[in-house]
């Protein structure tokens, strides 16, 4: 094998993990309460792929920051939230930095 | 009441951080602690641990000191909570709860030791703004039939988010069988909530201290 199909085939090895999602935004009901979705953010934060938790009751939204690479499935996450007691509406992954969704929600990290 | 007890419940309450409504079922894996102090006729402590979000197990400790007799009632019980509906609105949540459980009481208008039934249940609504709550709460056994029928109703000056402090006025009726108080008790609170903890507290028509304390971890 020569050097260059090697490289190139390193390189290609690399593309899923550059191509997964920083985080996961998910849309919750029933979202009103601080005290009660505390719940949220603990079951989310056992996650091993879980590097940060953004919650925000006025957006009905909970993000969670991805570590490198990792992902955790629509599945699990539907279970997390309805093992809070809550109902997820939406899921969507995007490349957003859970510090611009912090910004973009007028939060400061805690 | 027992002057210790009555001075711990009371120094708790002053002391510990006070939210919407109470709810006996935290979340899944959650442990909920809840003190409440009720205006020198009622203290009571619970703990309950939630094994799942719609059922929780645990127990608590009760005691009835009335102001019309000298009938004084101690109840340690245990107890399961179920919820059993919640609706999870876009912008509110509302849930129907309901308990049953056992226990065993002492008192100063029996002998030795009665074992007691324990029923309840709990209908609430809430968005960021408002709340109401209704809940009512039986121990019998062959010596009491106590009742506690409590009707909550709140509303927020500002809507908090997660991680800030959330501040609720509330104003609370609440009636008692078995001559435990006469008439309607009515109190306003002041309802701060952070965090896990929750602190409210109050003063009833009758001019005494209203105050519970929550934590859930």
């Amino acid at each position: 094998m020569t050097p260059h199909r090697i490289l190139l085939i390193a390189f290609l090895s690399l593309v899923p993990m550059m191509l997964r999602a920083a985080t996961i935004e998910m849309h919750v009901n029933g979202l009103v309460c601080a005290f009660c979705a505390q719940g949220i953010e603990k079951k989310l934060r056992k996650f091993p792929a879980t590097a940060d938790v953004v919650v925000s009751l006025e957006q009905h939204l909970v993000a969670v920051a991805l570590k490198d690479g990792e992902d955790i499935p629509d599945t699990e996450l539907r279970k997390a939230l309805t093992n809070a007691g809550y109902t997820v509406t939406a899921i969507e992954r995007s490349d957003t930095s859970i510090e611009a969704i912090r910004s973009r929600l007028g939060q400061q990290k805690p | 009441m027992t002057r210790w007890s009555e001075n711990l419940v009371g120094a708790l309450a002053l002391i510990a951080p006070v939210c919407a409504f109470t709810k006996p079922i935290a979340f899944a894996n959650g442990t909920t602690v809840m003190l409440e102090y009720g205006a020198g006729t009622m203290w009571e402590a619970q703990i309950f641990y939630a094994p799942q979000y719609n059922y929780s197990v645990g127990g608590g400790h009760v005691e009835f000191d009335s102001d019309i007799t000298p009938e004084t009632v101690r109840i340690t019980y245990a107890r399961l909570n179920y919820l059993l509906h919640r609706w999870n609105l876009e912008s509110a949540q509302a849930n129907v709860f309901v308990w049953g459980g056992a226990g065993a009481a002492t008192g100063n208008t029996f002998s030795g030791t009665e074992l007691t039934g324990n029923a309840g249940a709990q209908a609430d609504y809430e968005t960021r703004r408002v709340y109401a709550s209704l809940k009512t709460d039986l121990q019998k056994a062959n010596a009491f039939n106590i009742r506690v029928d409590t009707l909550q109703l709140g509303i927020a000056p500002y809507k908090h988010d997660y991680n800030q402090i959330a501040t609720w006025f509330v104003v609370q009726a609440r009636q008692y069988t078995d001559d435990i108080h006469h008439g309607t008790e009515v109190a306003a609170l002041l309802r701060l909530f952070k965090g896990g903890a929750w602190i409210e507290a109050g003063i009833t028509n009758g001019g005494k201290l209203q105050a519970m304390a929550m934590f859930n971890f």
